[in-house]
């Protein structure tokens, strides 16, 4: 019934719709997964990207093993001898690849365990934002009418609602003593709700427009036409359909999510501190970047490669999957 | 003041209302500016660089345009309100108050529009000032000043729409002053034209006339000014004039605003016309004075260090002051007694209700490792006690030691006695296992950050479970450190700066449980001992520079021997400036320039 197989399958790999009759041989079908593949493969970038990604979180697992191995100091010991006779922190030596903070913190010690808030911002907020994203726009392409309408407002009022301001005044109405009974404390958790919230609306619309589209194809009404039941529909025919631009548009979205964190951080309303996080680490570096251009350098470099590796996996995935998409 | 700014505004608002005994004399002609100061001038180091209390006043050359750079604008220039140090700068260059510091001394006022000392009548209810003749206010008055002008001067500083932050805290005993509301105090007579009487209601005259230095004493022309106190808030900032060397430079009806000071953009002072030197101790040098407000602070201060006519007058970026240090020595000035920085210690709830888990805390504290954070020893010194270096009563306390107790007696810290108190509070282990988190309010931005960071890693040593947050300065006074019912464990950096040179004035509103106030609170620790709060009131009343000294600094020991809070940091501020700049700071007011002082090479 699903018509992604075939609408995924090009042409030919080389484009032309004429190269198949030159072959000789016998021809071998290919799985979607199977194209997917092959063109990824051939995207070096994306492939280096994801390399990196791997590495990225193969860090963020390990941190504490490889600290360890790299005979670094735990990312929270101060040490205020690591600093010169005015407070200023000791560049790089041997013993402190990024050199370290204001504190005696070591640089690579806390840019390692800031991957682990990164990634877990961004995967977590992603992939959050990712499922009640498509489960809201699902049901409002599907349903359309008053449902389409109440939910494509909500969406309206959501985007509305700037997330930096949002998380500013969360930090700020919320820092000590917490929000709701101290249900809510500024932290991890509020930061990946807050990313959840602000982004589920920009999936729920792409969703909902793909399904507008796709709910009046043939094989849904045939669907239909055998008794399916609209849960059915929705998942085992119009959702597979939807897998290639939820995967683009999630791939996407995770750098986007680090940044936000990022920003947050930088703005004193994310991660606590002694928790390491690249974007506080980029704040509290400001004020001494010219006395201490380490501090600023390595983690804004941690931040850079990590987004532009899932910036540049993203596209690789977005061109494997749609291969007619422009580049 | 100035660093501290919030603090003390926020501590003078506490303050209204309440009285500050006085200290009295016995002798019908005894001054507040008796007595030798007790400043530890001698024992801080500031060799190889300026220091206010060794610069030379005199041999200045004449003329000249100084450029002043700051990253932010005043908060009043009308000196019935200013109560911040960069306002300082130019409210002293404008208005001349009854008595004032000279520029290397913090604590020995000098007569400036008064004649001569106060006299302070044998009952310590009565204080008498005998003006000087000749002062004249700047265009568009142009007549000479009578003591009617310091009436007004006070009288509108109880006035709501001035509301002056200090005038309860200091006046509170002069006669009518509770319930005065800008119009005549009965307490405050003029006799004569250049007499000016305070009768008090309680014996403190000498706490009264040590806070004449204040700017509320600068006369104010009651017919030039009574209709712009009438707005609210008052605009005769924006009109005003001056007894002073310089004025703000205005148009023919005396408007500043736009003219002279443009909020946020710029200031010029230029010489009063009216002002005759030898009425006054100022040498006045310079021609003018320009002053250029906003930017960011380590750009201004490169700037200032690779120019010439120029200087900066707010504290430089830490990176500054080590690029001065290294590079630009001779233009660097290093002035203590800029106020002390401590941890508020919740005493009245949580954990450290507990004096043995307090002294565990101070003990663990590497205070050392807290000051480097701040700049180092070029501009901290490592706090042992609270009357600071400068204030009359810090040598009796100890000096820079200070008092000797086992848990302040090694700055970097001591384990094996945070263990013995651990053990003492009832914690066999040596660590703290009595569950309760402990709440860390801190604020953000370098060094305050970095001193909460190792305050927090410390508790958590000592086997304490801490929340921890960082919020905005003004947050953290105003909305946590500064209210009780929020029930704060522990404020990591609060600071304190005496405002003038007497001892009660940096012990009394901080530790005695008198003052402490629902909101507005600077009693950080909620202090309430009832031995110490009775040694304080009795203190109050104690005549005599050194005396009060000797009674005040006996306080501090009692102090810090109960652990009301822990101590780190007594200042030393950093002030830059050109190259052909010979700059004079003012030891009383964070080492920031002086203009009416300061001339170019």
């Amino acid at each position: 019934m699903s018509i992604g197989g075939t609408e995924a399958l090009p042409a030919s790999e080389s484009g032309s719709a004429l190269d198949f009759l030159d072959l000789g041989g016998e021809i071998a079908a290919r799985s979607p997964l199977q194209l997917f593949w092959r063109r990824l493969r051939q995207d070096r970038v994306a492939l280096v990207s994801g390399i990196i990604i791997v590495a990225l979180i193969v860090i963020a697992v390990a941190a504490p093993l490889i600290i360890k191995i790299l005979g670094l100091p735990g990312p929270n010991v101060q040490n205020l001898n690591l600093t010169d006779e005015f407070g200023s922190p000791l560049g790089p030596t041997g013993s402190h690849p990024f050199g370290v903070d204001q504190l005696g913190h070591d640089v690579m010690s806390r840019v390692i365990y800031g991957t682990r808030v990164s990634l877990e911002v961004g995967i977590i907020g992603t992939v959050l934002s990712t499922l009640i994203g498509v489960v809201v726009g699902l049901v409002a392409g599907y349903y359309r009418g008053w449902v389409d309408t109440v939910i494509s407002r909500m969406v309206d009022v959501v985007l509305s609602i700037p997330l930096l301001l949002l998380g500013i005044g969360i930090g700020a109405a919320c820092a000590v003593k917490g929000c709701l009974g101290g249900a809510i404390q500024p932290g991890l958790s509020v930061i990946i709700f807050l990313i959840v919230f602000a982004t589920w609306p920009y999936m729920a619309r792409i969703v909902r427009g793909l399904v507008l589209s796709l709910r009046e194809r043939e094989f849904v009404e045939a669907s239909r036409a055998l008794g399916a039941s609209n849960t059915r529909i929705m998942v085992r025919e119009i959702l597979p359909n939807l897998t290639a631009p939820i995967i683009v548009f999630a791939s996407l979205q995770i750098p986007s999510n680090i940044l936000i964190e990022a920003a947050l951080s930088f703005l004193g309303v994310g991660i606590r501190p002694p928790t390491a996080s690249w974007g506080q680490m980029i704040a509290s570096a400001t004020p001494i970047f010219n006395t201490a251009w380490w501090y600023m350098v390595f983690p804004g470099a941690a931040l850079l490669i990590t987004v532009l590796a899932f910036n540049l996996l993203g596209d690789g995935l977005r061109d494997a999957l749609n291969p007619r998409g422009a580049r | 003041m100035r660093s501290i700014r919030t603090v003390a505004a926020i501590a003078t608002v506490a303050a209204l209302g309440l009285l500050l005994a006085a200290c009295g004399s016995s002798s019908s002609s005894s001054s507040s500016s008796s007595g030798s100061s007790s400043s530890s001038s001698g024992s801080i180091s500031t060799s190889g660089y300026q220091s206010p209390e060794t610069q030379s006043l005199t041999g200045g050359k004449k003329g000249g345009v100084l450029q002043v750079l700051d990253e932010t604008d005043f908060e009043h220039i009308d000196p019935g309100i200013a109560y911040y140090s960069l306002d300082y700068e130019v409210v002293f260059a404008t208005q001349r108050p009854l008595y004032s510091n000279k520029p290397n001394t913090a604590s020995e006022a000098t007569p400036d529009m008064a004649a001569g000392p106060p006299e302070v009548s044998s009952d310590n209810k009565t204080v008498t000032v005998h003006l000087r003749e000749g002062i004249k206010f700047s265009p568009p008055v142009n007549r000479e000043v009578t003591s009617e002008d310091v009436a007004y001067a006070i009288e509108r500083g109880a006035n709501p729409n001035v509301a002056n932050p200090y005038i309860h805290a200091y006046f509170e005993s002069v006669e009518g002053m509770p319930k005065a509301d800008g119009g005549p105090i009965k307490g405050i007579t003029t006799p004569d034209k250049h007499t000016i009487v305070f009768k008090l209601t309680e014996p403190k005259g000498g706490l009264v006339a040590a806070s004449l230095v204040l700017p509320l004493t600068a006369a104010v022309p009651k017919e030039y000014a009574e209709k712009y106190d009438k707005h609210k808030p008052s605009d005769y900032g924006n009109y005003q004039v001056a007894t002073g060397p310089y004025m703000f430079k205005n148009d023919s009806s005396g408007k500043v605003l736009d003219v002279g000071y443009f909020p946020g953009k710029s200031a010029t002072l230029v010489r009063n016309p009216n002002w005759n030197a030898s009425t006054d101790i100022r040498p006045a040098y310079l021609n003018e004075i320009q002053i250029k407000i906003g930017g960011t602070n380590s750009v201004i201060g490169k700037q200032v260090l690779e120019g010439t006519n120029i200087v900066e007058n707010e504290p430089p970026a830490q990176s500054n002051i080590r690029l001065a240090a290294e590079k630009y020595k001779g233009q660097l000035e290093i002035s203590p007694g800029a106020g002390s920085h401590y941890i508020g210690v919740d005493n009245a709830h949580g954990p450290f209700k507990n004096e043995n888990l307090r002294k565990a805390f101070f003990a663990a504290l590497d205070r050392t490792a807290m000051d480097k954070a701040r700049g180092g020893k070029l501009v901290t010194d490592v706090m042992t006690h609270f009357i600071y270096p400068t204030i009359p009563g810090f040598e009796q306390s100890g000096g820079l030691a200070g008092p000797k107790f086992d848990f302040n007696e090694h700055p970097e810290g001591d384990k094996a006695v945070a263990e013995k108190y651990i053990k003492l509070a009832g914690y066999p282990s040596g660590k703290y296992t009595g569950g309760e988190t402990i709440t860390i309010v801190g604020a953000k931005g370098n060094p305050a950050e970095q001193d909460a960071e190792i305050v927090n890693q410390t508790l958590k040593n000592l086997g304490f479970t801490t929340k921890f947050t960082l919020v905005e300065t003004a947050t953290m006074y105003a909305k946590y450190c500064n209210v009780p019912k929020e029930e704060i464990d522990v404020c990591p950096s609060v600071g304190w700066i005496a405002d003038f040179g007497d001892p009660q004035t940096v012990l009394n509103i901080t530790f005695n449980g008198k003052f402490i106030n629902a909101t507005g609170n600077v009693n950080w620790s909620q202090a309430n001992n009832p031995q110490l709060n009775k040694e304080m009131t009795e203190a109050e009343s104690v005549t005599g520079q050194s005396a009060r000294a000797t009674a005040w600094a006996k306080i501090d020991e009692h102090v810090v021997e109960k652990a009301l809070t822990i101590p780190f940091d007594w200042d030393k501020q950093g002030n830059i400036e050109g190259s052909q700049v010979q700059g004079v700071g003012d030891l009383w007011d964070v080492g920031e320039w002086d203009y009416s002082w300061t001339s170019l090479k």
